[in-house]
């Protein structure tokens, strides 16, 4: 019933931008412990000055200023983003889809998108839009976003992407990883990434299933990381492969990366499911191993059937990341688009219940931004940060996780929108 | 610099930003349906705050037209598998608090427009403590003591009391949740324990007449300190005859020390008072399969309460075997007792499909929204509807319209051949109005609701 010319530019104007003060926005100033009890989260109405994409000061007290927005006593929390999602690629904004139950295999999902994405292509820039817009409704204002390169798409994916990112730069930004969904050597797609790799506007090389698609691991992922390095790019894989090719994949771009420190950092595995199948020792070796090399995790935190250790990672300082990945396309059709539920379903999934551990928890959301320290003391928002924040209706951090409030306003790069 | 005053109300009529957002393609620009559309339109419905004169009014002269009603009509097919759903826009008529005709569509007619918004049975709550909740309260994460559900106990001895002083706020505010999430109606459990007497049954069924005309429930009478672990007896003796419809009842074992000694209390209260069962059975090791089996035993003895005994939770099945699951499955099917479930996910989950596939009734409910047990619910069943689909891996278009069953309590708009079997005359007129092409849209995306029906009322 819907058609992409339903889908117009319906963004709200501007309601503040530059120079402006926010009053009477709630911020969190500590948490209230009774004896060893942490009991609830302190919060207090502050006034937030905001110039150039910055906050400028924090303080409590009279305004004086002209151009004064009220926050209307909403929370004020770091804007979120979705570190995992295909931006370039969705089936958002056209009728209704289901997924097929006959595309069982890789293969037969590869061969369904080179049916498919010359015809997705003609709206993907309008699609890509209405998704950011579906985000943006939810507070995110920034995305890594993965876009296919492969002899199908050839560069169209990318091009078609920055147009919807280029008519967006107020109001959202994103990351951009070169991704082979089609494999490397499965279909000829490496010159093609090579290519993608000299785009300044692509941050990561991805990857995907070195054995499962291409059948090597090795020189899939030696392709991938020398990319990288020519390049200087950071990388992140999709890496759905279990058992021991899935480790064995883990263990090679650990390798890697230990041979090439500048790598260290950025360096990332989606999914990386091989890991929600690993006994304790194994895990524990692999969780140290990610630590050292400063491989992070990428999840869109499964539930059915597998379950990542996210707590083992974080208590090995692993560094972990949660998108929506796919928010309604022909891999799934499950994706809300909205972080804060990501935040919620770790909470729930992992037995977070209490303030404290609920007010962590938000970080999955922002891409690791917490108002308050694990102490207690305020650390965000301060002078000199991005005004990349977002006002919801909710009285703390760990309310907002474990209920999933209305986001009210999303501001990115100070640009403010009420929703 | 401040370009517009950010007051809400200045802003320009239409699609606001957020409707967009949320629903970008299935809401045709600027048709977006708002109750106050909906209640100015012509037809017969009822201003929302005028509904006490309501069940008189409607009689035999006072006929509801609805428009511009989509409804599932069948499924498409390709080879044998369902690629789509097919629906067409109908009209629907109303009366009594019934679906009295279903016509061809007339967009012309006097009546209220539906907007081709897609019509599904109103969703069911069948899990949920309406009287004991925070909702509509400050804020607070749980704080689990020491104890395990003895300390639980300990603490709602301590906290009760404070609760019950406005309980039936909080009850209303939980009913427009529920209400704002598509449901018209819930099997509420209450707490029956000496702290509470009777008063949290009074509390709730206080706001369930205020909110009568909308919002439909049956009560489960619900010791939730034990039978006689704390003395409950005599309340649940009282409760009984105080206008409950299932006698309740929790872990026999773990709380009371003894399965067969509560199961005989609950089950001849029941007898005694014609009412139904519906106990919460958390016990997942061998006391839990024990207590199964023992009511099975028992409502097998006692025809009368096949169709009317449900377990709640029941997380003993999803530590069993598949095999002793399925069989376990054949048992409460043939003794036709229900399964209502949370849809529990992560560390323990429930053989729903095995259950369903044995033709077990399988409810679910959200149980707590925020309160000292649980900060989680969401106050939408579709939302469970999706999680169950997720969870057991129904993606097809086939698969993710037989998930609507969750949230509706059984009824779907088309059997699973694709023949429609609603709405029929003589339905109740319970229904939504959502903005989704068919079920599977509804369940995959947990489209919004924009129109609640109860009992032919619009609630909005």
């Amino acid at each position: 019933m819907s058609t992409i010319s339903q889908i117009r530019d319906q963004f709200e104007p501007l309601s503040a931008s530059g120079h402006y003060v926010l009053k009477n926005v709630l911020l969190e100033t500590g948490f209230n412990k009774e004896g060893d009890t942490l009991e609830s989260t302190r919060t207090a109405l502050y006034n937030v000055e905001i110039e150039a994409g910055h906050i400028k000061r924090v303080w409590q007290g009279n305004v004086n200023a002209a151009d004064v927005i009220d926050g209307k006593n909403y929370l004020m929390l770091p804007a979120f983003k979705d570190m995992h999602v295909h931006i370039d690629k969705t089936l958002y904004g056209l009728p209704w889809q289901a997924a097929s139950a006959r595309r069982r295999t890789i293969y037969d999902m590869i061969a369904y998108e080179q049916q498919i994405i010359p015809e997705l292509l003609k709206t993907s820039a309008k699609r890509a839009e209405a998704l950011m817009g579906l985000m943006q409704g939810y507070g995110t204002s920034f995305a890594r976003t993965h876009f296919n390169v492969e002899p199908t798409s050839g560069m169209q994916s990318l091009e078609n992407l920055q147009l919807a990112l280029e008519n967006q730069r107020d109001c959202f930004d994103a990351e951009l990883v070169a991704f082979p969904q089609h494999g490397i050597y499965y279909t000829d797609s490496a010159d093609l990434m090579k290519e993608a790799a000299k785009i300044k506007a692509v941050d990561f090389i991805g990857g995907v299933d070195p054995y499962g698609v291409d059948k090597t691991i090795e020189k899939v992922l030696d392709f991938t990381v020398d990319l990288a390095l020519e390049n200087n790019k950071g990388i992140d894989i999709h890496l759905h492969d279990m058992g021991k090719e899935g480790l064995d994949t883990v263990y090679y771009l650990i390798k890697k990366v230990g041979e090439n420190p500048q790598l260290k950092g950025r360096t990332y595995i989606s999914h990386c499911y091989v890991l929600g199948r690993l006994d304790t020792k194994i895990l524990t070796d692999v969780a140290e191993k990610l630590t050292e090399a400063k491989i992070g995790i990428v999840s869109s935190i499964p539930f059915a059937g597998l379950v990542m250790p996210v707590p083992t990672l974080i208590r090995h300082g692993v560094e972990v990341m949660v998108g929506n990945d796919n928010i309604q396309d022909h891999w799934s059709t499950f994706g809300s688009g909205n972080m804060l539920q990501k935040a919620q379903l770790m909470a729930e999934l992992y037995g977070w219940t209490s303030e404290y551990d609920l007010s962590r928890a938000l970080r999955f959301a922002t891409g690791g931004i917490l108002p308050l320290t694990d102490a207690g003391a305020l650390s965000w928002p301060a002078a000199g940060k991005k005004a990349d924040y977002l006002l919801v209706n909710a009285s703390c951090s760990a309310e907002a996780v474990s209920r999933v409030p209305k986001v009210m306003a999303l501001a990115h790069k100070g640009n403010l929108r009420w929703l | 610099m401040i370009k517009n005053n950010n007051n809400q109300s200045d802003r320009p009529q239409g699609l606001s930003r957020k409707t967009f957002l949320k629903n970008t393609a299935w809401t045709l620009i600027g048709s977006v349906m708002t109750p106050t559309l909906l209640k100015a339109e012509k037809g017969r419905a009822m201003p929302a705050d005028n509904r006490s004169g309501m069940e008189k009014e409607i009689g035999s002269a006072n006929r509801t037209l609805l428009k511009n009603v989509r409804l599932e009509t069948g499924f498409e097919y390709d080879q044998l598998e369902v690629v789509s759903t097919k629906t067409a826009l109908f009209c629907i008529a109303l009366e009594g608090g019934k679906i009295v005709a279903v016509l061809p569509n007339n967009p012309g007619a006097d009546a209220i427009d539906a907007q081709g918004l897609l019509m599904l049975p109103s969703f069911k709550d069948m899990h949920i403590h309406l009287d004991k909740t925070f909702y509509g309260d400050k804020w607070q994460a749980i704080r689990r003591g020491p104890g395990g559900i003895k300390g639980m106990i300990a603490l709602e001895q301590k906290i009760l009391p404070d609760m019950l002083k406005n309980s039936t706020y909080k009850a209303e505010k939980l009913i427009e949740l529920l209400q704002s999430k598509g449901s018209g109606y819930a099997r509420s459990h209450v707490n029956i324990e000496p702290t509470s007497q009777l008063n949290s049954l009074k509390h709730l069924q206080i706001a369930l007449e205020n909110k009568k005309s909308t919002f439909g429930a049956e009560l489960v009478a619900f010791p939730q300190h034990g039978v006689y672990y704390t003395a409950s007896a005599p309340y649940m003796r009282e409760a009984a005859q105080s206008g409950i419809d299932y006698i309740g009842g929790v872990d026999p074992f773990s709380i009371d020390g003894a399965i067969e000694k509560t199961m005989d209390f609950t089950i001849g209260l029941a007898l005694e008072f014609n009412k139904g069962i519906d106990i919460h059975l958390h016990e997942s090791s061998q006391s839990g399969l024990k207590t199964v089996e023992y009511l099975i035993n028992k409502v097998h003895e006692n025809q009368v309460l096949k169709g009317r005994t449900f377990l709640s939770h029941c997380f003993c099945l999803g530590r069993l075997d598949s095999e002793r699951q399925a069989e376990m499955a054949a048992k409460l099917s043939d003794a036709g007792i229900g399964i209502v479930s949370t849809i529990p996910f992560g560390g323990l989950v429930m053989p729903i499909p095995t259950l369903l596939k044995h033709n077990v009734k399988v409810m679910t409910g959200n149980d707590s929204i925020v309160d000292h047990w649980n900060t989680f619910g969401s106050g939408s069943v579709l939302q469970k509807a999706h999680l169950a689909a997720q969870l057991y891996g129904r993606k097809t278009e086939f698969d993710l319209s037989r998930m609507l069953a969750l949230a509706t309590a059984g009824i779907m708009p088309l059997d699973d051949k694709g023949r429609q079997v609603w709405p029929v005359p003589g339905d109740a007129a319970d229904f939504v109005l959502i903005d989704a092409s068919c079920s599977a849209e509804a369940v995959a995306r947990i489209s919004t609701v924009k129109s609640l029906y109860h009992n032919g009322n619009p609630v909005f």
